[in-house]
């Protein structure tokens, strides 16, 4: 007994000095970090300096202050468009993928491409690929100088990388599907669009609730793209959440009031996940 | 219901492996044409290709005298029912039976009347809105019957579809799919690897071995009168005795000796052996363990042969009646006994085999000799 309480002892032991090494950094740069932007959205601090507590009138500020709804707006329209085109476009991707076809595992891996390179670098190239290469070929001006279609350009790039994950989860849960189910679905007659429609797509549901959380979450989310490609211009019309939030909360002496932006965002951001998983979960089945 | 022919039909896979060669048969309207043999010798292969999953190499399939080698599954007119059911997991039990007429726009009453109809027979009515998840086994292998059912085609398929049941609800389903065919009038071609489901079952039984048709007969005739020492060998449990054996001839009558023991053949079956030239040649001796009896349990009616001294080695009783393993010779021999019978490991008994039920086998060809 003596030794499967000193056994015992050793074990907590070794589980503490995994955890607490971990717990103290996710706190210090995670959790400490959550509260202090929070206790600030209560503050006019500008970043440095003094401040006052000004209760919550960040947040009345917030609700009048055109330039963050416009950029509430443009993100989630990006948002949008973005996590219904990525999923569309890798669905199409993985079926191919897992159909008959030769080179699979070598097009799997160039698919893969996009989701080892930064954001930043993938945001420079295609800012490149849009203001030189795009105008030369079309001989129109660059999309992302027009305040009406700079967007596209970014969702474009934002699906292009985000397509990479979203179809290798997709072709995990395509091959998930048993084949017999298929068999018996030739034989009854579901071929073609009837296949899809009845069999995989309802049977793929689980990858499409993770899918379409994911990559609406990393949408919303959108920064770097926006960083390397327009600084949130022409004329203010790709200013994304994030990005509006490190631009004016860091250098454009508003700290207090994007740290109430930021708070909001985040409520915002867990209410979308959470309405979104409720929605597809009901629509899953067990396999 | 429908005829079906299947004609020098062959399957042979890109690595060059041949899973089914050269198989002809015809399968009447109306017939329960059972498919057996051990694992790997090619029926699922051959029933697949029937339901047009898998691609005919070479040859034709026929039904109803129209070739449906390059037919889409769908439009061949056959449903099948899958070792694993193959319900539609996100579907509830009507919605999986109604799927394959709502596929060919039936119209909705009737799709509503056939479901309620092929439940009622299924006993199915009260489990109409389960989802598969929330069946059992037998249920869900019911739905799957029932799916079969609703398509109303002219060939159903089942693929082992007992083999994922418990021994009694095997035995149960195994009553209810008779029933089925009875009631239905349908064609089935049934694949299983379980002799007592094809003996049970099958108007006609296909053993196949290793890609190949051994034997297509009725089940009686295949267990009686097997085709080779394989046929012999897989139907029937436990499987037939196998004793090499040296034909000679003694006072006129043609012998079968081993060991140290003889036996003397009836005139007929000695006369087989002796125009086929096998006299002084070893054949293989074969013979069903209920046909090997015991001397002391005076057994009437059998034509039995000279007795041979055995030592149980091992005695299992299984209710009404027993098994007795026994040495012979240094070989092995089972026969059955009644459960009375007092010999147990170690008794020393006297055997003597059936002469009308003995069988001889080639031991180069395998083939039968004489039954």
């Amino acid at each position: 007994m003596a030794s499967t309480a000193a056994i015992g002892s050793n074990r907590r032991k070794t589980f503490m000095a995994i955890l607490i090494p971990v717990l103290v950094l996710f706190c210090a740069f995670n959790t400490i970090p959550l509260i202090t932007g929070f206790l600030y959205s209560f503050t006019d601090s500008k970043g440095y300096g003094a401040f006052n507590i000004v209760g919550i009138q960040n947040y009345i500020d917030m609700f009048s202050d055109t330039r963050i709804l416009n950029s509430y707006l443009f993100t989630f329209k990006v948002a949008i468009v973005a996590t219904l085109g990525t999923n569309v476009i890798s669905l199409m991707l993985a079926i191919g993928l897992t159909s008959k076809i030769k080179f699979k595992s070598a097009l799997r891996g160039v698919y893969f491409v996009p989701r080892i390179l930064g954001g930043l670098v993938v945001g420079y190239v295609f800012s490149y690929f849009f203001t030189y290469i795009v105008p030369a070929i079309t001989g129109t001006e660059s999309i992302l100088a027009n305040p009406d279609w700079a967007w596209v350009a970014i969702v474009i790039v934002v699906v292009w990388q985000a397509c990479a994950q979203t179809t290798i989860i997709y072709i995990t849960g395509l091959s998930s599907v048993p084949e017999d189910v298929y068999e018996a679905g030739s034989l009854d007659g579901a071929t073609g669009w009837d296949k899809f429609r009845y069999i995989t797509f309802p049977l793929i549901m689980p990858s499409v609730t993770t899918n379409m959380v994911l990559v609406m979450k990393d949408m919303l989310m959108v920064f770097d793209q926006i960083v390397s490609m327009t600084s949130g211009g022409p004329a203010q019309s790709t200013e994304s959440i994030s990005y509006l939030i490190y631009n004016n909360g860091l250098s454009g002496g508003q700290f207090g009031y994007q740290c109430a932006n930021a708070v909001i965002f985040f409520i915002l951001i867990a209410v979308v996940s959470i309405l979104q998983t409720k929605f597809l979960n009901s629509k899953e089945e067990q396999l | 219901m429908a005829e079906l022919s299947l004609e020098h039909v062959g399957k042979k896979y890109p690595n060059g492996y041949e899973g089914v060669k050269d198989f002809n048969l015809k399968i009447a309207d109306k017939e329960f044409i059972i498919f057996v043999g051990p694992s790997g010798c090619g029926k699922s292969t051959t029933l697949r290709m029937i339901a047009g999953l898998e691609d005919i190499t070479s040859g034709t399939l026929k039904i109803d005298g129209r070739v449906v080698n390059d037919v889409e599954p769908k439009d061949r007119d056959i449903a099948m029912v899958f070792q694993n059911y193959a319900l539609y997991p996100h579907m509830t039990v009507y919605d999986n039976m109604a799927f394959p007429m709502k596929l060919r726009k039936a119209n909705p009453d009737e799709i509503d009347k056939t479901v309620r109809e092929t439940a009622r027979i299924l006993d199915l009515e009260k489990l109409l809105d389960r989802k598969p998840s929330a069946l059992s086994g037998g249920q869900r292998q019911r739905v799957a019957m029932g799916r079969a059912i609703c398509r109303n085609p002219k060939v159903y398929l089942m693929d082992e579809p007992l083999s994922n049941l418990d021994a009694k609800l095997r035995v149960q389903m195994r009553a209810e799919i008779s029933k089925l065919h009875q009631r239905l009038g349908a064609t089935i071609i049934y694949v299983t690897h379980d002799q007592t489901e094809a003996m049970t079952l099958g108007t006609r039984i296909v053993v196949m071995k290793d890609g190949v048709m051994q034997q297509v007969d009725s089940p009686s005739k295949l267990y009686s009168e097997p085709c080779n020492l394989f046929v012999a060998g897989f139907i029937g449990s436990p499987q037939m005795n196998f004793i090499d054996a040296t034909v000679g001839e003694k006072a006129g009558k043609v012998t079968l000796s081993f060991g140290t023991n003889t036996i003397t053949l009836p005139d007929a079956k000695g006369k087989v052996l002796k125009d086929k030239g096998y006299a002084g040649k070893v054949v293989t001796l074969g013979v069903r363990p209920e046909d090997v009896v015991d001397s002391n349990e005076h057994p009437a009616n059998r034509n039995l042969s000279e007795t041979i001294d055995a030592t149980v080695t091992v005695y299992e009783l299984l209710g009404s009646e027993a098994m007795i393993y026994a040495d012979v010779d240094g070989g092995s021999i089972s026969s059955h006994v009644s459960a009375t019978n007092p010999a147990r490991v170690g008794s020393r008994i006297k055997v003597a085999f059936d002469l009308d039920k003995v069988h001889a086998f080639d031991k180069q060809t395998e083939l039968a000799i004489v039954h």
